[in-house]
């Protein structure tokens, strides 16, 4: 199963035709993605995003484990999602569908593949001990565009998180609590982030941030992954009819721009928080954060 | 410390859903339940003439495991004894529930849940109500810890839950009867019967029980009963849902 | 009702509060009788609510019942109007969906006004129907039955019954939709609408010009709205209506906002009125 319910013939010919009028269902532009909030929970890297009616929740955490054999100098990084009866009544808990695959397989691509948390800055003694970040996307409420909305909370989280610090003594490895030693942020190299567009009418249109419906009437769709500075670290197009390759050309341009006030956001975000928390009677700490040369 | 904070219905797509946060214990869960609906490949079921209640546990921040699967049983059980089961609709169909632990510290591997049970069966209750699945009853639930002095204390925090020489957690119904008893650790009966008295306090005030059954609220050296926050949350959100119907009149 | 009375599962139904008729009781949704013989008490029977909600009495119909939350699923009811999508036909039946992850309702090849079995209409998976709620059957496995004609007259009643075609269905909270199932039953004059409801009375003042539209509630949560008539206007006109109510039941809105918005939207979208 783990199948939404097939859209009516009235609703896919409707979006269709709507979208041949340059109108969506929400009023919204082809090129304006929907409201976008974050909020942070009270632990480091605890994200809550609300990407329209999609809303999800992302958790960093962190734990000291044993680095790979074939890879001594680096840290673990991982990214876990999986789909429950919360996000859609369509989803079956504890079996993997085909959506919960793709989707990870994009995050995975386009946040891990692409570096953006560098693992080497993880190791904490070469071959005996390393640091392993383990992100989980909990999706709360899906109405389309899964792919945006996790890769904005991921990378946000990665932003917000603070790692305990440790240090080794005479080849023993020491880990300090929260309240013990200032926790350290995490080494991001760059902030990649994904737009992805739907295309209808045999390519002709194309919008992005779909929801749910317009997902299920389009005919194909194309993931563009980029960071601040126009890098693409990964573009794709899986299923369904032929996209004219001007569309990825043409649509970079505006993966962009929208990446650049995406990551606007985030900052942003994180700035509040950072501000909130430094009122909180955690100033020093803050101050000892924003001082610390990234490595 | 505060009281906890419950919210109902937060999510749009499940049929029903809760969030419930206890400062004390830290814990934080969102629930959400879809009732009622078809269980693909399971029309069969082993008692087709009630639902099916099926309970899924998610942990924040790491991969489910015996822990989870321990704890579902010990939901399912006792909101099966509350849910009815029977009513028109449901028999056949299925009561999805699915609990996620969005904040607090997350249970280690062979951590106890037993902290946590109380905020998971109060999600699980509040998500059943917004889901308007029929219930008997409603149900209030808390956790105590007691340490080697044997002092009790109400809703521990990680750290005295590890300092703690047992652990119990207790569940009543809105009649105030004992639904559910966990316990942990060493204790004697004696121990048992001060936290039973305890728990009934938290959940329900001190108040005695009416002839007829009701309970009297009364705010008392614990705070407002659980019983009236899970009431008050209802009563709340139903205000909202029909105030164009009470503000008419 | 002064003050309403919010019950929770479990609570009894306070006598006082009932129908003040020797006429038999009728029990809604969310009530359930129980036979209790307490000892202090004279009846031997209490009634007791399974859903948390409003108690509402009718006392010209005698009933009594639980208006729980308004985002519950949709359970089907004998009687209830809904709107349902087809999924697949077999020789006798059309096998409709009324909500996602439930099983499939069956509605008569030949229950149209007028059908034979050489007019009957020719539906195919994903064809919406305006249909009666016949019957849900009893006991475990029942299957539920649709129709689009009154049995006993042989017409679509009431007006509507039958295929929708064209036009755009847009999700409601099955709340909402009771709400304008009423609104839209009954036109009234009054400043504060039916059932809290003034939008489409509103709706229907400023599209006027327009061409008016064409609306089907469905207690499924489901609204059809079709502007066919308005020619060039015809899908902002219905996006607009959509946007209207979904937005009104999202953030239950009042009369007066609901004015507001339906203003605001109607220039967001740039349809005169």
């Amino acid at each position: 199963m783990n199948k939404e319910a097939p859209l009516s013939i009235a609703e896919r010919d409707f979006i269709l035709d709507a979208l041949r009028e340059d109108v969506r269902l929400d009023g919204r532009g082809a090129d304006e993605f929907r409201p976008l909030k974050l909020s942070f929970g009270e632990e480091y890297g605890h994200v809550k995003v609300q990407l329209g009616k999609t809303s999800l929740i992302v958790r960093i955490s962190a734990e000291v484990a044993k680095p790979h054999d074939d890879r001594p100098f680096d840290g673990i990084f991982n990214i876990a999602m999986e789909l429950t009866a919360m996000g859609s009544p369509a989803w079956e808990n504890g079996r993997q569908g085909d959506l919960e695959t793709y989707v990870t397989n994009v995050l995975d691509r386009v946040i891990r593949h692409s570096n953006a948390l560098d693992t080497e800055s993880l190791c904490i003694l070469k071959g005996v001990s390393c640091w392993t970040i383990r992100a989980d996307v909990h999706i709360t409420d899906y109405d389309g565009n899964l792919i945006d909305a996790s890769c904005i909370g991921v990378m946000a989280g990665l932003q917000h998180f603070r790692r305990p610090d440790a240090v080794v003594k005479d080849g023993q490895v020491i880990v300090y609590g929260l309240d013990e030693r200032v926790p350290a942020p995490l080494n991001i190299t760059h902030k990649p982030l994904s737009v992805t567009f739907h295309t209808f009418d045999e390519g002709k249109l194309v919008i992005l941030d779909a929801t749910r419906k317009e997902e299920q009437a389009s005919e194909a769709d194309v993931v563009i992954g980029m960071n601040n500075a126009g890098d693409v670290c990964y573009v794709s197009k899986f299923q369904g009819s032929p996209v004219d390759a001007l569309v990825f050309v043409t649509k970079t341009t505006v993966a962009l721009e929208k990446v650049k006030h995406v990551n606007g956001i985030i900052d942003k975000a994180l700035q509040a928080d950072l501000a909130k928390r430094s009122k909180g009677g955690l100033a020093e700490q803050a101050r000892a954060e924003n001082d610390r040369p990234v490595a | 410390m505060g009281g906890p904070i419950a919210v109902l219905h937060p999510l749009d797509r499940a049929d029903g859903s809760a969030s419930y946060k206890c400062p004390s214990t830290g814990s934080n869960i969102l629930g959400s339940v879809n009732a009622p609906i078809e269980l693909p490949g399971r029309r069969d079921a082993l008692k087709p003439e009630e639902a099916t209640i099926e309970v899924f546990v998610k942990p924040g921040t790491a991969p489910g495991g015996v822990g989870e699967r321990y704890v579902e049983g010990i939901l399912r059980t006792a909101l099966g004894r509350v849910i009815l089961g029977r009513e028109k609709g449901y028999p056949r169909r299925g009561v999805v529930i699915t609990l996620a632990i969005v904040g607090g510290e997350s249970v280690g591997r062979g951590g106890s849940y037993l902290p946590l049970l109380p905020a998971l069966l109060h999600t699980a209750t509040l998500a059943l109500l917004s889901a308007s699945v029929p219930l008997s009853v409603t149900l209030s639930a808390t956790v105590l810890a007691v340490n080697s002095a044997g002092e009790i204390t109400r809703e521990p925090s990680a750290k005295e839950v590890t300092t703690a020489t047992s652990l119990h957690v207790l569940a009543f119904t809105s009649k105030g009867h004992l639904l559910l008893n966990e316990s942990e650790g060493t204790f004697t009966f004696d121990t048992w019967d001060d936290v039973y008295e305890r728990a009934l306090a938290i959940c329900h005030g001190s108040s005695t029980f009416g002839s007829d059954g009701d309970v009297a609220m009364a705010e008392t050296t614990e705070g407002q009963p659980l019983d009236g926050i899970v009431r008050d949350t209802v009563e709340d959100h139903i205000h909202r849902d029909y105030a164009w119907k009470i503000d008419a009149a | 009702m002064s003050s309403p009375l919010i019950l929770l599962p479990g609570d009894e139904v306070p006598s006082e509060y009932l129908p003040n008729s020797s006429a038999p009781l009728r029990l809604g949704p969310g009530l359930r009788l129980l036979s209790q013989p307490p000892a202090t008490k004279p009846s031997k029977h209490v009634l007791t609510a399974t859903q948390a909600g409003i108690l509402s009495t009718d006392n010209k119909r005698n009933a009594v019942s639980i208006l729980s939350t308004s985002n519950r699923r949709y359970v089907p009811t004998s009687n209830d109007l809904i709107i349902a999508q087809v999924h697949h036909s077999s020789a006798d039946y059309f096998h409709c969906m009324i909500t996602p992850q439930s099983p499939h309702a069956l509605l008569g090849q030949l229950s149209f006004e007028g059908a034979t079995k050489k007019t009957r209409p020719q539906l195919k998976g994903g064809d919406l129907v305006y249909a009666r709620v016949l019957s849900t059957g009893l006991g475990p496995g029942a299957e539920i039955e649709l129709t689009c004609v009154n049995p006993a007259t042989g017409k679509a009643e009431p007006g509507g019954l039958g295929p929708l075609n064209g036009g755009m269905v847009f999700d409601i909270s099955t709340g909402m939709a009771a709400r304008l199932i009423r609104a839209s039953s009954s036109s009234s004059d009054q400043q504060e609408g039916v059932a809290g409801l003034v939008v489409l009375d509103e709706l229907g003042k400023k599209l006027e010009k327009a061409g008016g539209f064409e609306i089907a509630v469905g207690r499924n949560g489901k609204v059809w709205v079709d502007c066919s008539n308005s020619e060039d206007d015809a899908v902002r006109a219905t996006v607009a209506i959509g946007r209207c109510i979904t937005t009104i039941d999202e953030h239950n809105l009042n009369p007066t906002d609901q004015r507001k918005l339906v203003t605001r939207i109607l220039r967001e979208m740039k349809i005169e009125s």
